[in-house]
């Protein structure tokens, strides 16, 4: 219950997975303004052997990560073992993508959305990895190479709160200051009156959405971000600074993490690119769910209207963030989108005729979209089944996956359904019996992405992750 | 294809928070290699963007 609630109150946060720079900003950031050479993708060295020839695999289990961990900071030239890393990420980088295009790989890939629960394994407190994003990634690392995981996201923690506090976020239940060291941080949705974006301002808001979050967003969010005309201090100019110098130097550290993941253990970055839909931006950070769901009523036209203003710039934002090499995929993080959120009627209204032709743009350009989709879907499996075959990766929360399977297994590969609560409270038996469930049902032909349901965070159980892991390496094979 | 919303004309398309076009009404008439400074006004101009939207989306 307790997984539960939290999802609802991270939906709008936990979000990214900036994986990558926004192209133009790394360009920018990494060579002229840090003057060094961070790129993520490694050319394969001389010898090395040839996915297509199929003679990838190591002498050791089939799909076994063969080297244990240690931190690497530097790299030289590629050793023997630099070589077997680099052959061990391109057999996981190619069974992740065939099994996200839907086919089938060696063996089932295992891609789980370790959130706090890397600090659990670390040793840290969520407060050290929320706070302090280099902790976040030697978590990251570490729980990667001793999972024997083939792809991972760079830090699951995601927010930086070093970054939101120096904003001034007023959103955030931080750990440590706001809620206990060692929960997770929290995302606060403010009262119905205190709403960031006021009813009357939906107007403003389709004119000129950008004009609205720098003028009239930001500094209802920030406790020190003025609006213009406004008196302001030496406070208020070193909030925008220090965010945006954060922010600066939190997506440059991403690169070299995906770097580290590659060098150090083999690990796919499993996702590049952040997507949200605009009804769940008005829902999650402008009006609220309960502001949204008057609105609804009162004044749909202007609530669809400023959902079709919000497209194009989702759009930038997302392919800003995708993979050039379009392996992985974009991640949208689904929210109020689903029942028992709106009704069916709502949802055919505005949440998905403004986000199906974002998904269909992005996949005309050559990118899969990951649908993060937190809560039951299942009311909505035939809109998405409108989508070209393939163009998405639906990941599997409260939904019975069987189901999903079913329905659209042959359109799309799934990942996730394993229940969160069978990782936190069961017994090992109990997650080695859905564990084999679900990979002889839903991944008896490729298509499927072992995964919890939801984000794992420090309440789940160290061993019963490792029995999903190791259960997967020797009953995925196919 | 996306298109950006009805919009006035001063408002901002995606990537963009001041375009140039406005910049360069500032900018003395006779400036030399206008395309540099159009290229790098916009590229840092999009950080601005990347900065804003991101702080909506992102955190």
């Amino acid at each position: 219950m307790r997984k539960a609630t939290r999802f609802l109150e991270k939906f709008s946060t936990v979000a990214c997975f900036l994986t990558f720079l926004p192209w133009k900003l790394r360009s920018v950031v990494t060579y002229s303004l840090l003057g060094c050479a961070a790129e993520t993708r490694l050319s394969r060295p001389p010898g090395m052997l040839d996915l297509r020839r199929g003679d990838i695999f190591t002498k050791q289990r089939p799909c076994s990560s063969p080297v244990s961990w240690r931190p690497q900071l530097c790299l030289g030239n590629l050793s023997p073992m630099a070589e077997d890393m680099e052959r061990l990420y391109a057999q996981r980088l190619k069974r992740y993508v065939t099994a996200m295009r839907n086919g089938k790989p060696d063996c089932v890939p295992i891609r789980p959305f370790v959130a706090e629960f890397t600090a659990k394994y670390a040793g840290f407190t969520c407060q050290e990895v929320t706070h302090d994003y280099e902790k976040a990634f030697i978590a990251a690392r570490k729980c990667a190479a001793e999972f024997d995981w083939d792809a991972v996201v760079g830090n699951m923690v995601y927010v930086w709160t070093g970054l939101t506090e120096a904003l001034g976020l007023k959103y955030y239940g931080v750990p440590g200051i706001h809620i206990p060291a060692d929960t997770g941080f929290q995302y606060r949705e403010p009262p119905e009156e205190k709403a960031f974006m006021k009813p009357d301002e939906y107007d403003a808001l389709s004119a000129d959405p950008t004009g609205f979050l720098l003028n009239v967003w930001l500094p209802r969010v920030s406790k020190d971000v003025v609006a213009p005309g406004e008196a302001n201090s030496e406070r208020n100019n070193l909030a925008l600074i220090k965010g945006g110098m954060a922010m600066l130097s939190y997506f440059s550290a991403f690169p070299k993490q995906n770097e580290l993941l590659r060098t150090e253990s083999g690990t796919v970055s499993a996702i590049s690119g952040i997507l949200k839909a605009p009804f769940d931006i008005i829902a999650d950070k402008l009006r609220g769910y309960v502001g949204l769901s008057k609105d609804l009523l009162r004044q749909p036209s202007k609530v669809l209207k400023a959902c079709e203003a919000l497209m194009p710039h989702l759009l930038h934002v997302a392919l800003g963030g995708a993979d050039p090499d379009k392996n992985v995929p974009i991640a949208i993080w689904m929210h109020r989108g689903c029942v028992p959120f709106i009704s069916p009627s709502q949802f055919d209204r505005y949440y998905w005729p403004t986000l199906k032709p974002i998904i269909e743009e992005i996949w005309r350009r050559g990118h899969q979209v990951l649908f993060y989709a937190e809560g039951r879907w299942g009311a909505h499996l035939q809109s998405f089944a409108e989508l070209e075959a393939g163009s998405i990766v639906l990941h599997v929360d409260q939904d019975d996956v069987f189901e999903v399977h079913r329905a659209v297994g042959d359109r799309f590969a799934l990942s996730g359904g394993i229940p969160n609560h069978v990782l936190s409270y069961g017994k090992p038996q109990e997650v080695r019996d859905y564990c084999r469930k679900v990979i002889d049902e839903v991944a008896a032909d490729g298509g499927y992405i072992m995964d919890a349901s939801a984000i794992m965070q420090n309440d789940t159980s160290i061993e019963n992750v490792r029995v999903m892991t190791d259960f997967t390496r020797e009953h995925g094979v196919y | 294809m996306i298109e950006p919303a009805e919009q006035p004309s001063s408002s901002r398309v995606p990537g963009v928070c001041i375009p140039w076009e406005e910049r360069l009404k500032e900018l003395a008439e006779n400036v030399e290699d206008e395309q540099l400074l159009k290229r790098v006004w916009q590229d840092v101009d999009s950080l601005a963007y990347t900065f804003i939207w991101h702080c909506l989306v992102s955190f």
